[in-house]
């Protein structure tokens, strides 16, 4: 996997570079914002780390010019200064994601690591989380090698619950990946998902926060 | 106070009526020399037609406020009835005055033909004065009665020309705190335009020192957290190469943390001044930002193996979306450091009364002492220090990021006693909005 890593700040690139290359990624530092236009029309990368605090000019910058050639590539902010008008105006200009500074290096190699599932089909499509493995492509469920059989709603749930394997997903996120806005979403429906999810998968799998939401143990 | 326009409308009041009573003054008195002139006149009429008739009998019929006496060598010839025997005055030639039969007279001696007659004529004196008088107080009835009307004339005067002071007075008045633009008048008269263009210059002033301020807050963020991002990228680096884990590197861990930790926290105070807050208030559900920030932080309580529980429903307030976050992951990173491993710490939301929001943080902790309940929100204050029981280290920042924020949102914060058999429990008190529930857009968590 190629990442270009734009960043100024000499110590920090450097870490993050060698962080990255720990992982067997194939990094490019550069720290001007022109210089990362130029090697992406050059040698585009997989990926894009970019900071938004570059000398020479703005980081929205360089993503709104970026976008114009290149509307596909993943790109990843980091950023110092994080206030909600920065984050959407981040994604608003066409960030994939967004990482604040201090960050935590498994953080970040977290989110690499989801921007790469999403890039490329021909790339594994097979997350393991302890028993459970869960193919998106072909949609196989197995635990423990032996293949499950899941409602589409049960599927859904766990599909989110996989891809945030670790996390706790909100009741309201949960929902609203399982049905649309004008689907009326019966109160203890969720719940009722959940009991069946962990009939299949076992009880101990999925955990409750309880008045939060739900989380499937991490990878 | 002291009022400007009623000390106007005295003032000038007060001017006029002096200056009118004086004027009435000077006019009675003129009026009464004149008066005295024209009954001079009519004396020396009386007299010399008087003489000239020779003192016909008939004519000794005089009104009564006319005398008259003619006098030859010492003798008297002739008198009115109203007149004495004696002469009215001193036979000097000439006007003078006299008092006889109960009144005062104004008299003239008149010496007359060749057999040296004297004809006296004597006039009411205080008749002439009363005729006087009342001309003088026929010309100030008037005036005294328009003196009303020119103190309601004054008073609009007055108040037209204090209008723009008014107007000044009452756009500062309702300027909010946060409100730094320039003060515009409809119309500001020569006057004002000092005191109006110094408060703006002043206005401005202010808000390029706080917005340099604001730039240097946020650039001291970006100067702050790259190098510590550097070196807990590098620490990772360092971690990863060591074949085992050293005690050195643990400690180095130990106090980026800190820093880090400091240095978001000192961040965090400034951004929630209540200055930088007022702006960015929306409507925002308390319920589903506790959950969000409850599920954000849950590996905290997770490695402590303590219970974490939200109750409560949908519930609105108007807030600083970012404001409430920093609140609630305060409040929780403190009951999780507080709370002994294997303890529990309760979220719950609820309607207090029609129009109060309660936010209700709780632990199983060992509880805060209630003398120590009343410092706690002092900016570097740390119960019971850093021999806490917990030995948690921390800036003792937490909870006055958390004051700020509860001020900027004009809302009411204690500490009381959890309803675990020990612990403590923050309430939050916020005014709720009207209106239903409504969606605001979600950010990418």
């Amino acid at each position: 996997m190629n990442v270009l890593l734009v960043e100024d700040d000499l110590p920090l690139a450097a870490g993050v570079t060698q962080a990255l290359r720990d992982k067997d990624y194939v990094v490019n530092q550069v720290g001007l914002g022109q210089h990362a236009l130029d090697t992406i029309k050059v040698d585009p990368p997989d990926i894009l780390i970019l900071d938004l605090g570059l000398p020479d000019m703005d980081g929205i910058e360089v993503l709104k010019k970026l976008r114009q050639t290149n509307p596909e590539l993943p790109v990843l902010l980091l950023t110092a200064r994080i206030s909600v008008e920065e984050k959407v105006q981040g994604l608003d200009a066409g960030a994939d994601d967004y990482l604040a500074k201090p960050f935590n290096i498994s953080e970040l190699l977290a989110r690499l690591r989801v921007m790469e599932r999403r890039l490329s089909p021909g790339h594994s499509t097979l997350i393991k989380v302890g028993p459970l493995s869960f193919d998106s492509l072909s949609c196989q469920v197995t635990l423990n090698g032996e293949s499950l059989v899941l409602s589409r709603r049960e599927y859904m749930l766990l599909k989110i619950l996989v891809e945030n394997a670790g996390r706790v997903m909100t009741r309201s996120r949960l929902e609203s990946g399982l049905y649309s806005w004008d689907e009326g979403v019966g109160s203890n429906a969720l719940e009722v998902h959940i009991h069946n999810l962990r009939k299949k998968l076992g009880p101990d799998l999925i955990k409750t926060v309880r008045g939060v939401g739900y989380r499937l143990a991490g990878p | 106070m002291k009022s400007i326009r009623s000390f106007l409308i005295i003032a000038i009041l007060a001017t006029i009526t002096l200056v009118w009573f004086i004027a009435a003054l000077q006019g009675y008195q003129s009026g009464v020399s004149e008066a005295e002139r024209l009954f001079d006149d009519q004396l020396e009429q009386v007299a010399q037609l008087t003489a000239s008739l020779g003192g016909d009998p008939v004519s000794i019929n005089s009104p009564p406020r006319i005398a008259y006496q003619l006098w030859n060598q010492g003798r008297l010839l002739l008198k009115t009835k109203n007149a004495p025997e004696a002469a009215m005055v001193e036979l000097q030639p000439g006007f003078d005055y006299s008092n006889f039969g109960g009144y005062r007279w104004r008299t003239f001696v008149y010496p007359h033909g060749a057999d040296e007659d004297i004809v006296i004529v004597a006039i009411r004196a205080d008749q002439s004065f009363a005729m006087a008088e009342k001309v003088i107080v026929e010309a100030l009835v008037p005036i005294v009665l328009s003196l009303p009307v020119a103190a309601i004339l004054i008073w609009l005067i007055v108040r037209q020309g204090l209008k723009q002071l008014r107007e000044l007075a009452v756009s500062l008045r309702d300027k909010q705190p946060q409100d730094l633009s320039p003060i515009v008048l409809s119309a500001s008269p020569a006057e004002l335009e000092q005191v109006v263009s110094s408060v703006n210059s002043m206005l401005t002033r202010l808000e390029e020192s706080f917005l340099r301020e604001k730039r240097f807050a946020s650039d001291a963020a970006h100067e702050l957290r790259t190098p510590i991002s550097a070196l807990m990228v590098q620490l990772y680096n360092l971690e990863n190469e060591l074949p085992e884990r050293s005690e050195e590197v643990r400690n180095l861990r130990t106090s980026a943390d800190r820093m880090n930790h400091l240095v978001e926290q000192m961040l965090a105070l400034y951004r929630n001044t209540p200055e930088q807050l007022a702006t960015n208030f929306t409507e925002v559900d308390l319920y589903s930002l506790a959950q969000d920030v409850i599920a954000m932080h849950y590996n905290w309580f997770e490695e402590k193996q303590q219970q974490i529980e939200l109750t409560g429903r949908a519930m609105l307030v108007k807030g600083n979306r970012f404001a409430l976050e920093t609140l609630l992951s305060n409040l929780l990173s403190n009951a999780c450091k507080y709370t002994p491993a294997g303890g529990a710490v309760l979220v719950d939301v609820f309607m207090l009364e029609k129009d109060r929001v309660q936010l209700l943080v709780e632990d199983s902790g060992p509880g805060i002492l209630e003398d120590e309940q009343q410092r706690i929100f002092e900016r570097f204050y740390r119960v019971g220090g850093d021999r806490h029981a917990s030995r948690q280290p921390g800036c003792g920042l937490g909870l006055a990021i958390i004051r700020n924020i509860v001020d900027a949102h004009e809302a009411e914060i204690s500490v009381e006693n959890s309803r675990f058999k020990t612990g403590t429990a923050f309430r939050v008190i916020f005014t709720a909005t009207t209106g239903g529930v409504t969606h605001e857009p979600r950010f990418l968590s």
